[in-house]
């Protein structure tokens, strides 16, 4: 057997009652107000300090403009300088190349001949051609 | 001649009816105006004068006290940056249940999305929660108990509800607020919030079918 919808309203009805406990309320306009006061000085100081720059900036007459032009070069300049690198244009570290130079061995001694023999009964301690 | 019933009548209603008829002025509308001159107190009387309600609807929503009290905070705040905003367009009352259920569906989705507090441990918050339980009914013990039982399969079917649907059930069952209200706070029309109420409680019927078959 299913409740009738009635009698679920009926059920739901009785979290009416439910409350938050006694003082709550004091301790909740407390922290809302506390909270308030904070964010009120935050931005009281923010604005503060705006409103000084922008007075200061209105004092200037004509230079305003060569201030302001400098101001926003600075601000580029410091832009650049300042930024972290783009990661994929870092270059790539580079390694040394070990280039240890191995010394050839030894060659071993050409015997020179002191004259040429032709003859066909001579063999040349060379390993030249025996006739 | 003689003439039939004629069929056209209802166009002849007088003129006046055809027009919206005027809104009733905003009982807040001293409070408002006081608050929106810069006057705390004022602003402190329509925290202590909507504190309630707004507490049962979020936390009804929520199952969560930090989180009601935080949302609570944050919800007056915003609407005490805003009151200059405000243009009495619609009651007091409508725009602030506005601003509420707004943040109080945004921190639900934000929740959803965080791994922290399961389901379950939203139930074990509702079901040791002594706010939860009725204490109109305690010189019949049995009947409490099976009552509190109820009440608490009842709280856990509530948060299995989707949240469009748990909100206009705590608007309708449980604040007694009309169709017409809570269609003007979550700007719908009255069908869609007769159709999510209907689809609730059907929900709500089958959980409860059990436990209902039980005690009966």
């Amino acid at each position: 057997m299913k409740p009738t919808v009635e009698q679920i309203g009926n059920l739901l009805a009785l979290k009416r009652n439910e409350r938050p406990e006694e003082g709550y309320w004091q301790d909740f306009l407390c922290e809302f107000h506390h909270q308030q006061r904070e964010q009120a000085v935050k931005q009281s100081g923010l604005k503060a300090f705006f409103g000084r720059i922008s007075e200061w900036f209105s004092n200037l007459e004509s230079s305003k403009w060569a201030y302001g032009a400098g101001l926003a070069y600075a601000s580029v300049a410091a832009y650049a300088l300042l930024s972290p690198p783009d990661p994929g244009k870092q270059s790539i570290p580079v390694t040394p190349v070990n280039y240890q130079v191995v010394p050839a061995p030894a060659a071993t001694p050409v015997e020179q001949l002191n004259q040429l023999d032709l003859s066909p009964s001579t063999q040349g301690s060379a390993g030249e051609q025996v006739f | 001649m003689v003439r039939g019933p004629c069929k056209l009548l209802p166009l002849l209603t007088p003129p006046i009816l055809m027009f919206r008829q005027p809104r009733p002025p905003d009982p807040d509308q001293d409070l408002v105006t006081r608050a929106q001159q810069g006057d705390t107190r004022a602003f402190d009387a329509l925290i202590l004068k909507y504190g309630d309600k707004l507490y049962g609807l979020v936390y009804n929503m929520t199952s969560h006290k930090e989180d009601t009290h935080d949302l609570l905070q944050e919800i007056f705040a915003r609407s005490y940056q805003s009151l200059g905003k405000f243009r009495g367009n619609s009651t007091f009352y409508t725009w602030i249940y506005q601003i509420a259920t707004n943040l109080t569906l945004n921190f639900l989705k934000k929740r959803k999305r965080r791994a922290g507090l399961s389901l379950n441990d939203m139930e074990s918050s509702v079901q040791q929660d002594p706010a939860l339980i009725d204490t109109t009914h305690e010189a019949n013990p049995e009947k409490q108990t099976n009552l509190n039982e109820l009440q608490l399969k009842l709280n856990e079917a509530m948060m299995k509800l989707s949240e469009p649907h748990r909100m206009v059930v705590t608007m309708f069952d449980i604040q007694g607020m009309s169709h017409g209200d809570i269609a003007k706070v979550l700007q719908t029309s009255e069908g869609t919030i007769r159709s999510r109420l209907h689809y609730a409680h059907l929900q709500l019927q089958s959980a409860l079918q059990d436990s209902w078959e039980e005690r009966f």
